[in-house]
């Protein structure tokens, strides 16, 4: 320690003074809790009671059933042969195999290829063209991609107009291969091409928080001074830093791909069908008695859920196991141009099916007579979108109606959860289980769960139909408004915060007037997210009210099963411009919400000049 | 007005980071010197009552006799400035110093504004009111934030290394500014810098902090 002026010298203290111990380390925490404090704490509560309540009373009441207890068929003595008689279904073996197969190779592959995708992109500026490419795909609702592929696949799809050439091929065509298969190839075809964009963005939005863009910029320039290819440099270095943050991302897709209802609905086999159409179709049987085999089967989905992550894990720890022999090799180049063909290869499938789709989708809903194989419609009409416009209204309506509740309240619990966070940093009880919770709804198989919840739901509230289709959409909701919100947080400046406080505004109109404004386009972007979310929703929807409640969704899968290609090609369209508008408005918004007005500059020009230079 | 740190230690974890026992009077500018790691910046948090785990603090800061540890951070009347001038982007020049001015003391709206335009004019910073804050340099960026820190008619002003993102030519410029206005408000200071020029020039008591 040395002054430079030793006028007045500050006392200082040897180092080998013994501690004190520090006086004012919870002061200083029971100081922060202000009026504003409490509500985020209340909030954070709320928001993990709408997570875990829903999804274990939902648990407990498929289980029930499923064990033998099911009072309203005067069930009610717990054994397993319930269980027994569900094996002796036919076909249920096939059923858990095609739920299992389709779920793990296509969360493989679509992982693959967002790898393959990242890594001859993740320094270029086509990274962001590819996200607008791959974006139509990751905003559909799943549905709706699937109904999409239909129009594609089918024998008098487009992909077989394209490639026929005179009308005697017809008979040939009617032999369709790829749809409704029963090895499920449709299924994963569908799967991947929804969740690789999917993959890809997680993985982004991992590698721009900033801690590890960073890490990934050294790296970089290591492993090229080291003579590594940018490729080679991806999978080697770069990955094994990105991967652990994605993995739950990663397993929350895998299990949504072995669960999932709407895709396999539309595009799987019939007979036998995937595990999860097996127990819409058992839980909405008229025999009652169906409903405990319904249940236990929803028991093993939630087993095959588990079993998928095991091999997921395992897959992974394989390639960690060779990866790293792979490493101690030390080639600088992993067969780049090999990869980058199938890079370029991919983005150009995905362009012609983005392409091939909107095309196809609309000329359908305004053609008059389309026949086969002719690539343009014969005439245009409106007939299709009037019948559409008129029926659409309701369930349009509905679904606007609920996803802004939804994605409003969500944004707003999430919003003080995140405040309340920074001032017990991961110490409490809530912020621990707050990760595990945000993961519960989309770990837990949706046909597992929303049964149980349903029949929770009817015994305590029975007509509160709203509320309840409320609920199981915040369950869905909630954890990806937060995840995205999330990095913009961790992304903040808490600088600004710091210095407005000091100036004397309290945490309340810091947390208005500086932080809202200054991550307006983060949060809007949440919202739209949570409103795509919410638009996309089908089985929730569908089970918590009973069909009483139709949504643009709910009412496109239900076309799809029908006669009218028409009008399910207009719902489609309706059900891929509706996240659009959101995340148009929520771009639109966040340019000119809190931006000073610019036309006060112009009539100060002649000023500006002067005190550019006055400095 | 001084600002009194009486036998304060700050504790990382339950290791002594760093102690100081000192008076900055009014109108001192007091220089805390040292290494990345030595502390500094979380001296300024302690001060400010930003102070986050896993740190804390013993012994106590106080203004005036006034005890700040009891205070949440916006009622301490401290006013910090960092690297980055930090003006908020949504608002223009007026409304960054209109959001510091105390609403007790300027009833009116239009109070505010002629008050705001007094300031700009002391500094010659006339009819920059309207300028969105983008738009600034560099060093008119530095002197708008620190016009919106006095605004608040702060007790005291810490200062964490505010000069270290100018170019030279600039810096000498803006420091001598800024303990100019600072000495003129007869506020006590603390500036925490790497640069022994600024301890030069603000005049005050010097301490180096050694890495622990």
């Amino acid at each position: 320690m040395s002054n430079f002026n030793s006028q007045s010298t500050p006392r200082s203290r040897p180092q080998s003074k013994p501690l004190s111990k520090p006086l004012y380390k919870n002061r200083n925490r029971s100081l922060a809790q202000g009026h504003f404090n409490r509500i985020a704490v209340c909030a954070k509560w709320l928001l993990l009671c709408l997570l875990i309540i829903p999804v274990a009373a939902g648990v407990i009441g498929v289980f029930l059933p499923a064990m033998g207890y099911f009072p309203a068929i005067g069930a009610n003595q717990f054994d397993f042969r319930v269980f027994a008689a569900l094996f002796d279904v036919a076909g249920i073996h096939t059923m858990m195999w095609l739920s299992l197969f389709t779920g793990v190779v296509a969360t493989v592959i679509a992982a693959l290829f967002a790898f393959v995708l990242l890594s001859v992109f993740y320094r270029s500026q086509m990274l962001s063209r590819l996200q607008i490419v791959l974006s139509p795909f990751l905003v559909l609702p799943h549905a709706g991609a699937a109904i999409a592929l239909v129009f594609l696949l089918s024998p008098s799809g487009f992909f077989a107009r394209l490639f026929t050439f005179n009308s005697s091929a017809i008979a040939s065509a009617n032999e369709g291969v790829f749809l409704f298969d029963s090895y499920g190839i449709s299924i994963i075809l569908a799967l991947v091409l929804k969740e690789t964009p999917f993959v890809l963005l997680m993985a982004i939005s991992v590698m721009s928080q900033p801690l590890i863009r960073e890490k990934i910029n050294g790296y970089f320039k290591a492993g090229t001074a080291l003579g590594y290819s940018p490729i080679a440099i991806f999978f080697k270095l770069v990955l094994p830093i990105v991967f652990p943050q994605i993995r739950l991302p990663l397993l929350a897709v895998l299990v949504f791909a072995v669960s999932n209802v709407e895709i396999p609905l539309i595009l799987g086999p019939n007979d036998p069908s995937t595990l999860a159409v097996a127990v819409l179709h058992w839980f909405n049987h008229i025999d009652l008695s169906m409903r405990l085999q319904a249940s236990s089967a929803a028991v093993v989905q939630v087993g095959i859920a588990v079993f998928a992550i095991i091999v997921m894990l395992a897959v992974e720890k394989g390639f960690t196991f060779y990866g790293k022999k792979w490493l101690q090799r030390g080639k600088r180049h992993v067969t780049d141009k090999a990869i980058s063909a199938i890079a370029y290869l991919l983005l150009i499938a995905y362009v012609v099916l983005v392409v091939s789709a909107i095309y196809t989708l609309v000329a359908f809903s305004f053609a008059k007579q389309w026949t086969f194989p002719n690539i343009i419609p014969a005439d245009v009409t409106m007939v299709h979108w009037n019948t559409v416009l008129d029926a659409v209204l309701t369930p349009l309506s509905n679904t606007v109606l609920l996803g802004v509740s939804v994605s409003f309240s969500a944004l707003v619990l999430v919003l003080l959860t995140l405040e309340s966070e920074p001032l017990n940093t991961g110490k409490t009880r809530a912020s621990l289980l707050l990760p595990t919770a945000l993961f519960l709804p989309l770990l837990v198989p949706g046909v597992a769960f929303l049964y149980g919840l349903v029949w929770f739901q009817q015994l305590i509230l029975k007509d509160a139909v709203w509320f309840h289709v409320y609920v199981a959409h915040m369950v869905y909701v909630i954890p990806y408004v937060y995840l995205s919100l999330a990095v913009a947080y961790r992304k903040f400046d808490n600088r600004y915060v710091m210095v407005a406080l000091s100036l004397g505004k309290s945490p309340m109109g810091v947390f208005f007037l500086v932080k809202l404004p200054l991550l307006i386009g983060p949060i809007l972007v949440a919202f739209a997210l949570g409103l795509a979310i919410s638009f996309s929703q089908y089985l929730p929807t569908l089970l918590t009210t009973g069909g009483a409640i139709s949504t643009v969704t709910t009412e496109a899968v239900a076309l799809a099963a029908g006669s009218s290609a028409r009008l399910s090609a207009a719902y489609v369209v309706i059900q891929a411009v509706m996240p659009l508008c959101g995340f148009g408005l929520a771009w639109w918004l966040s340019n000119i919400l809190f931006k000073p007005s610019t036309t006060k500059i112009s009539t100060n020009k002649s000023s500006t000049g002067k005190s550019v230079r006055s400095v | 007005m001084a600002l009194t740190l009486r036998e304060l230690e700050i504790f990382k974890g339950s290791a002594l980071l760093l102690s100081l026992d000192v008076t900055v009077d009014e109108g001192e500018i007091l220089t805390v010197m040292g290494p990345s790691g030595s502390g500094k910046s979380t001296l300024l948090q302690a001060i400010a009552g930003h102070l986050d785990t896993p740190f804390s603090f013993s012994g106590s800061i106080s203004i005036d006799g006034t005890n700040l540890a009891s205070q949440p951070p916006h009622r301490r009347g401290v006013g910090v400035m960092f690297q980055d001038a930090l003006l908020f982007e949504h608002m223009t020049v007026e409304q960054n110093i209109m959001f510091a001015m105390p609403s007790a003391k300027y009833q009116t709206k239009s109070r505010k504004r002629e008050a705001v335009a007094k300031l700009l004019h002391a500094v010659e910073l006339d009819e920059m009111q309207h300028r969105v804050v983008t738009t600034l340099s560099g060093g008119q960026q530095s002197r708008i934030s620190l016009l919106r820190t006095l605004a608040a008619e702060p007790q005291a002003v810490l200062l964490d290394e505010p000069f270290s993102k100018l170019d030279t030519a600039l810096r000498q410029h803006i420091r001598e500014w800024t303990f100019t206005q600072l000495r003129e408000r007869n506020i006590p200071a603390l500036l925490v810098t790497h640069d022994s020029a600024d301890a030069v020039s603000a005049g005050g008591q010097a301490i180096e902090l050694s890495s622990c």
